[in-house]
């Protein structure tokens, strides 16, 4: 049982203060949803939650079961159990699939995995995610359609196992169908594994395929409305202009 | 010592003006007794200097600095076991050059029933005159320049493997230059023949470790597929951090419907000036000609490799990959070359690099030079850098940072190590690249952040 929180956090880029006091409790098992406009600070946050180095934190904490990760590198919130499927993630070339997955794994461990283990592991994985055997030899994201892309994220996640995950707009981009695949995979891994996870999107639809159990509006760098899954529903039927003038009206 | 040339022998102007590479193209100094042949290139030694190679002001390869007269032949007696290197391989055959001599030959005794030959060179002139006469220096010239000349004039040892007709090895016959000690001038030649419909697999490997003083490997190297042969051949040159300096040509002929998928891969030495040439001199004739670097700390490489086309219809596929780090100078030289008449030739040259420190220079000029208007030679290449984007992409999947630049700049060269289709070479060359990258990893960290 893990425990991420997100405590008053500012965050802001060479340019301008994007993050504005953020506050917010993911925990193993939970299906949190955090949806806003474009501009709103989503990507911010993910990232930062991951350590990017081009985001500075200038105030406020992430917190990993009670231990501080502001100035954590990138690969240790990995070991701790963090992930973060990317919006748009970057092609290796050169580096199968399954290398990658098998190298990162190692990364994270101190004994390599045992070639059957790793074996076992990617076909029960493959086989949950409903991925062709084949993809796993194509050398990971290169000439990947967004599809390909999305749910090599997830096959990832999957082999990797993380406490938490972030997915920072896995929804965009793709089609109904690739959609419903990746959003069904992340269900699945939800329930096998118990994954804590913070999905973060732009649009709704994903959320008719992973139902969240919280739900989050970020407007302008802060956190402006909380609820349950009925929020989706107002957010489907209303937009965000009349939850951002109650915001407002509110202040 | 040679006296400089008097300005009556020197061109006007000529030591001012950028020496364009030029392809070899099918000149050679065959069919002379070795004797001759020595003799020829001695008198060349004698005549010429030092060479320094420039081009338009911004590279120079130059060797003036060379102290040949310090440089020694050394000499060993045979052995019985073969290097380490290779332990545990199965082979069809290996022959070691120890500096100046031929210190191991081991050969399938099943091969050799069958006519395979792999000796010293020196013995196929005496012991195979007619087939060593027949080939020698069939496609390479002995005055180009000193270091060319000296190789021709001064070798000893050296390595002569004849596969006879039809006959199908598929076990890599392995040939090994070693330098030993510091201030060795090793002068080495090999000569490689695949009599028509043979099928083989050669890997040459130039090594050296911890020369500290000043040494020099200059060698030719000759392989020959007669029509219908196919040739999987590799060149493996790592002299190490050390004095290296290593002045060589290598020259590669296809015939009728022969086959060769060749790959040197240059990744140690203090100097590397490379002339690496194939040709197709026969119609159906189709190789493809593969080829990386790795240059680092203060290492000077001049790649110049040719892909000429003398008959068609011809195919050809020129696809090389370096990387430069540290303070070092690497120039990649990619010539397409299709003779008048050699109709139907279709060839394609890439070259990729990838730039790992501030210091480090990469250049590359690619050229196609064509005489035929039936045929498609067409180049492309991309010059890179390390992607940040690409480095946070693999630190959140645990990678750390040293970690994630190793499998990066393994991705880049991968897509030619994985077509070697010889697992033991591919990991020795994955290693020996994981050892360099784990030795600048200092400065291309640094480099990273100062971008």
């Amino acid at each position: 049982m893990a425990e991420l929180e997100i405590r008053n956090l500012h965050v802001r880029t060479e340019e301008r203060e994007i993050l504005r006091g953020v506050d917010l409790v993911v925990r193993t098992g939970e299906l949190h949803a955090l949806l806003g406009p474009n501009g709103s600070g989503k990507s911010t946050l993910a990232n930062t939650i991951m350590g990017h180095p081009s985001y500075e934190v200038t105030e406020g904490q992430i917190l990993f079961d009670g231990k501080e990760l502001n100035e954590l590198p990138a690969h240790e919130r990995a070991k701790l159990g963090l992930f973060l499927a990317f919006q748009y993630p970057v092609a290796v070339p050169g580096v199968s699939v399954a290398n990658f997955l098998r190298m990162a794994i190692n990364a994270q461990r101190e004994e390599p995995i045992k070639v059957k283990e790793f074996g076992a592991q990617l076909d029960h994985a493959v086989k949950l995610l409903d991925v062709d055997r084949a993809f796993v030899s194509r050398h990971l994201n290169d000439g990947f359609s967004g599809g390909e892309k999305k749910r090599a994220e997830i096959l990832q996640m999957a082999m990797l196992q993380p406490q938490i995950a972030v997915l920072d707009e896995t929804d965009s981009g793709l089609d109904i169908d690739a959609l419903r695949t990746v959003a069904e995979g992340v269900a699945k891994l939800h329930a096998e594994q118990g994954v804590g996870a913070l999905i973060i999107t732009h649009y709704q639809r994903i959320l008719d395929y992973v139902k969240p159990q919280y739900v989050h509006i970020l407007m302008d760098g802060r956190i402006v409305m909380r609820g349950g899954p009925e929020l989706v529903a107002r957010l489907e039927r209303e937009g965000y202009d009349p939850i951002r003038e109650e915001v407002a009206a509110n202040a | 010592m040679p006296e400089a040339p008097t300005p009556a022998e020197r061109k006007a102007g000529s030591a001012r003006e950028a020496t364009l590479n030029h392809a070899l193209a099918g000149r050679g100094t065959a069919r002379i007794a070795l004797a001759e042949s020595r003799e020829l290139a001695r008198s060349a030694y004698e005549r010429l200097e030092l060479p320094k190679w420039r081009r338009s002001g911004f590279w120079t390869t130059s060797l003036e600095q060379l102290d040949l007269d310090r440089l020694q032949i050394r000499t060993h007696e045979p052995e019985a076991k073969g290097p380490a290197l290779l332990d545990g391989q199965r082979s069809a055959g290996v022959l070691v050059q120890r500096d100046g001599s031929v210190v191991h030959v081991e050969l399938d005794p099943e091969l050799a029933a069958r006519g395979v030959i792999l000796c010293s060179l020196e013995d196929a002139a005496r012991e195979h005159s007619e087939l060593f006469e027949r080939y020698y220096l069939r496609r390479l010239l002995v005055d180009r320049h000193k270091l060319e000349a000296a190789s021709a004039a001064f070798w000893s040892g050296g390595a002569f493997l004849y596969v006879p007709p039809g006959l199908h090895v598929p076990e890599p016959f392995q040939i090994v230059y070693e330098i030993s000690q510091g201030g060795t001038a090793q002068y080495a030649h090999t000569l490689a023949i695949g009599d028509r419909g043979s099928d083989l697999r050669l890997r040459q490997y130039g090594l050296a470790e911890g020369i500290e003083s000043e040494s020099l490997h200059a060698g030719q190297f000759e392989l020959y597929l007669e029509d219908g042969a196919r040739c999987r051949l590799a060149q493996l040159v790592d002299w190490g951090t050390g004095a290296v300096h290593d002045v060589s040509t290598s020259i590669v002929e296809v015939a009728r419907d022969g086959w060769c998928h060749w790959l040197p891969a240059l990744l140690g030495g203090a100097l590397i000036h490379h002339h690496d040439e194939i040709a197709i001199a026969g119609p159906g004739g189709d190789m493809a000609f593969r080829g990386l670097f790795f240059a680092d700390r203060d290492q000077h490489l001049d790649v110049f490799a040719v892909d000429l086309h003398e008959t068609g219809p011809s195919g050809g596929d020129v696809h090389w990959r370096g990387a430069a780090t540290g303070e070092s100078r690497a120039s990649f030289e990619g010539l397409i070359q299709i003779n008048a008449g050699a109709q139907q030739s279709h060839t394609y040259l890439q070259f990729h690099s990838m730039l790992l420190s501030a210091e480090a220079e990469l250049d590359a000029i690619p050229s196609v030079l064509v005489g035929a208007d039936d045929v498609s030679a067409s180049h492309g290449g991309t010059v890179g850098e390390l992607d940040e984007a690409l480095i946070f992409y693999m630190q959140t999947r645990g990678f750390t940072r040293p970690q994630a630049v190793r499998v990066i700049v393994e991705g880049f060269f991968e897509p030619l190590i994985v077509q070697l289709d010889d697992p033991p070479l591919e990991q020795l060359i994955r290693d020996r690249i994981g050892v360099k990258l784990a030795a600048a990893s200092a400065e291309i960290e640094r480099y990273a952040l100062a971008r």
